[in-house]
């Protein structure tokens, strides 16, 4: 599906490198929250991972604008797959070996990962993408950050024992999995075109971290029904926030907002 | 602490197995003939759809039956076929009424444009294009392939899941399904994310000149899936 | 198990089956998603402006595979935490993953057009509120399909994978086999009812889709009122062939009564493969000889 006009690099408002900062620290910090706080006060603040999973998929799809700009031959979403796919490996490798330090561990594993695939793809491969190597190591990390951001959410704990009780032996790992990679995928996907801009993308993003947020929040119910609340709320919240700015931008954006009407005559195309 | 040599020399077959498996689903997304966007429109020959998507559909839909056999039976030879012919059973359907959406639907006839005698039926090809397209269509060469392609999608998966399922663990049945599943579509993923990558997304099958690009995907998939593969070993046998 | 009973749970399976592969086709096709949707987004940039739904959440995959992953767990959450009836469970379960369908779609529905705005395509409010309840409600009657295979497989047969990766797994297969099968029909022959019926689309002709409707300018139900004809019917029955011949084949040769019935399972599903190879082959002569080569062969002219 490369009808998204030719490979160009994007023009971005908001620098990569701050963009890394963002979803790497606020990330991060989301996750140990989620996880300190609840082990102090309850799952009820487990939320906290959720937000930090906000942070990595706008990290991540942010990335995924920046790498699928160049047209990668396979589409956009196969990227979003393979994030996810390295994240599942590296987040529970890291929060299985690393103990307290889980998270940061599995971030690095991740990069290393994705690196050795962008490389691979652009040295062995000749996908000629030149930041690929770069774009996939993020792109590992990122969904690294968002598989553990919105386990911890639903476990109350990045302790490996009650991630693989409360998350991966009922299967809500499957959820965590491909929502993660369609936040990560769609905010771009959704939004591919000639005149994408990166504010408009980055509220998509938001817009479906709050839908992992929601379901962390339905899936917390399992562990005890009060702690579901704040995170279904909250999540909520974040939703109809960011669909109002997302609103605000499309009808900045758009050609025109109509109601509804006959398509543009010949010569409002000329 | 975990004792890593310990773990690693118990499970050298398993982690053999892993990589062979990562390994298969690499070279079966080669197989798997998919036109993309342009075959949607019968534009191109092959399944209009994504080499990683129909090569997931397959391969985790055996990965279903091989862990039904699994459930009742440990001999490897005998999930890892089931695994096969599950993948093969559900490309073989989803091709043979792609094959019907062409003919009845759009009212062409299966023929592909990189080749001009299909091997297998050596029926001319290249007179049977439409104007202004590379091909349409499922022609036989590129059925069986696609057959074969899925077959060792399906093998791969089930082959991972199987290895991961037998690491030496000190937890409950359960937790270790849930591990090597999630486990075994993620490598499967990866798998076949970097074979898409190889033949950029669009391929006929063994008749495609892409096919020779093979041996890149192999030595790719063989690092990624060898890091993997110790990594998911660690996981399920640390625990 | 009962042979007989088993045989009925499969029957059943197989009837949510193709109800799935008609809905998620029925779906795709509403909204315009996966391969065929790049014509619509092609269509502004070739002048072509329109009235169609631009629903690029992502191949139909994954987004199938979100959907019912959501079903899944929220069934399988409602019914372990809650103790609820599964019957109610995966209702509210797929009514949950409809509504976050409907979320995807919308931005995708406003994004791309957005995107385009130097093509001057316009964002029409009325497609959004339209098309958005149909989507949701193929969405539901999709997820509700593949949660209850999903529930069957583990509650009657004993399938050892939980409740949400099953749904997940399902959830792949019924977009893998959608985008390959039903959405032949509307990328090639409903969106391009202006060519002559009997070829592919001409390279030269990509973007210059049909645009006008029976009545009024055409829209994505429009489509789906074409593609629910055959499109639709179609990848039911192949999802319904996957789900019930891969099932078929243990439920008759039971692998846990032994080693070899078990083998015989794998050759009767190597049969069946067998089958559909020769069932391709006939179809690809048959039509060979009623439509005939387009061009003459010059080869044999000149040599």
């Amino acid at each position: 599906m490369a009808a998204g006009g030719e490979p160009k690099k994007v023009k971005s408002a908001i620098p990569p490198k701050t963009m890394i900062a963002f979803g790497l620290i606020g990330g991060l910090i989301g996750v140990y929250a989620g996880h300190f706080l609840s082990d102090m006060f309850g799952p009820v603040l487990s939320f906290f991972g959720a937000l930090g999973a906000i942070c990595a998929i706008v990290w991540g799809a942010d990335t995924v604008r920046r790498v699928c700009s160049y047209g990668i031959g396979t589409g956009v979403p196969s990227i979003g797959m393979l994030a996810i796919g390295i994240g599942i490996v590296a987040a529970l490798f890291g929060l299985a070996v690393g103990g307290i330090a889980g998270p940061i561990i599995a971030v690095i594993v991740a990069t290393i990962l994705g690196l050795i695939i962008g490389l691979l793809g652009n040295r062995l491969m000749k996908m000629g993408v030149p930041i690929m190597e770069t774009a996939t190591a993020e792109i590992a990390a990122a969904g690294t950050i968002t598989i553990i951001g919105i386990s911890t959410a639903m476990a109350g704990t990045f302790e490996i024992t009650g991630i693989i009780d409360n998350v991966i032996a009922n299967g809500f790992i499957a959820v965590v999995f491909i929502v993660g990679a369609i936040a990560i995928l769609h905010p771009f996907n959704a939004n591919l075109g000639p005149d994408e801009k990166q504010d408009r993308t980055l509220s998509v993003a938001f817009i479906d971290g709050s839908i992992a947020m929601i379901l962390a929040g339905i899936v917390v119910a399992g562990v005890s029904l009060a702690s579901a609340v704040p995170a279904i709320l909250i999540g909520l919240a974040i939703w109809l926030f960011a669909f109002a700015k997302y609103l605000g931008y499309v009808k900045r954006d758009a050609y025109k907002v109509v109601g509804t009407g006959l398509l543009p005559t010949e010569e409002e195309l000329s | 602490m975990i004792d890593y040599v310990g773990l690693m020399a118990d499970n050298l077959l398993y982690l053999l197995l892993i990589v062979v498996g990562g390994l298969l689903v690499a070279i079966g997304v080669h197989f798997v003939p998919v036109g993309g966007a342009p075959a949607a429109m019968g534009q191109a020959t092959g399944v209009g759809t994504g080499t990683v998507q129909l090569a997931a559909g397959a391969g985790l839909t055996g990965l279903v039956t091989a862990a039904a056999v699994m459930r009742v039976a440990d001999d490897m030879l005998l999930v890892i076929a089931s695994g096969m012919v599950g993948a093969m059973i559900m490309i073989g359907s989803t091709m043979l009424v792609g094959n019907f959406m062409y003919i009845y639907g759009v009212g062409v006839t299966p023929a592909s444009g990189k080749v001009k005698y299909d091997p297998i039926t050596k029926d001319r090809q290249d007179l049977y294009l439409s104007q202004g397209t590379e091909g349409h269509g499922v022609p036989t060469s590129c059925y069986i392939s696609g057959i074969i392609g899925g077959g060792l999608g399906g093998l791969g998966g089930a082959m991972v899941y199987f290895a991961l399922l037998s690491v030496t663990n000190a937890t409950t049945a359960l937790n270790v399904i849930g591990l090597a599943s999630i486990l075994a579509v993620a490598i499967f993923f990866i798998n076949a994310v970097i074979a898409s990558y190889n033949i950029g997304g669009t391929t006929e099958g063994f008749i495609d000149p892409k096919f020779k690009r093979v041996p890149k995907a192999i030595v790719a998939s063989i690092v990624v899936t060898f890091l993997s593969a110790i990594m998911s070993i660690i996981i399920i046998g640390g625990i | 198990m009962d042979p007989l009973i088993g045989m009925g749970v499969l029957a059943l399976m197989g009837a949510a089956a193709v109800i799935a592969g008609i809905s998620e086709d029925s779906e795709s096709n509403v909204g315009s998603q996966s391969n065929p949707n790049s014509q619509v987004q092609l269509a502004p940039q070739m002048m072509y402006p329109h009235r169609i739904f631009n629903k690029a959440i992502s191949g139909e995959p994954p987004s199938n595979a979100l959907m019912c992953a959501i079903g899944g767990t929220t069934a399988a959450i409602l019914m372990d935490a809650l103790g609820m009836s599964a019957l109610f469970s995966i209702t509210i379960g797929a009514f949950v993953a409809a509504l976050a369908h409907g979320s995807y779609s919308t931005m995708s529905f406003f994004g791309r057009p957005t995107s385009q705005s130097r093509f001057k395509q316009p964002v029409y409010m009325d497609i959004l509120r339209g098309h958005i309840s149909p989507i949701m409600a193929y969405a539901f009657v999709t997820t509700f399909s593949i949660v209850i295979i999903s529930y069957i497989m583990i509650s009657v047969l004993n399938h050892p994978f939980p409740l949400a990766l099953l749904a997940f797994i399902w959830g792949t297969a019924v977009g893998a086999i959608g985008s390959s099968t039903g959405d032949v029909h509307y990328g090639a022959e409903r969106q391009y009812q202006n060519t002559e019926y009997g070829s592919g689309v001409n390279a030269a002709q990509s973007g210059n889709i049909v645009r006008n409707g029976e009545a009024g300018l055409r829209n994505g139900i429009d489509n789906s009122w074409f593609c629910i004809k055959f499109g639709g019917p179609a990848t039911g029955l192949a999802f319904g062939m996957t789900v019930f011949l891969s099932g078929w084949i243990t439920m008759v040769f039971d692998p846990s009564i032994s080693q070899m019935i078990a083998w015989a399972s794998v050759i009767a599903g190597l049969l069946i493969v067998l089958v559909l190879i020769i069932f391709n082959r006939m179809i690809e002569v048959s039509s060979r000889k009623s439509y005939g080569p387009y061009k003459a062969d010059n080869d044999e002219v000149t040599a």
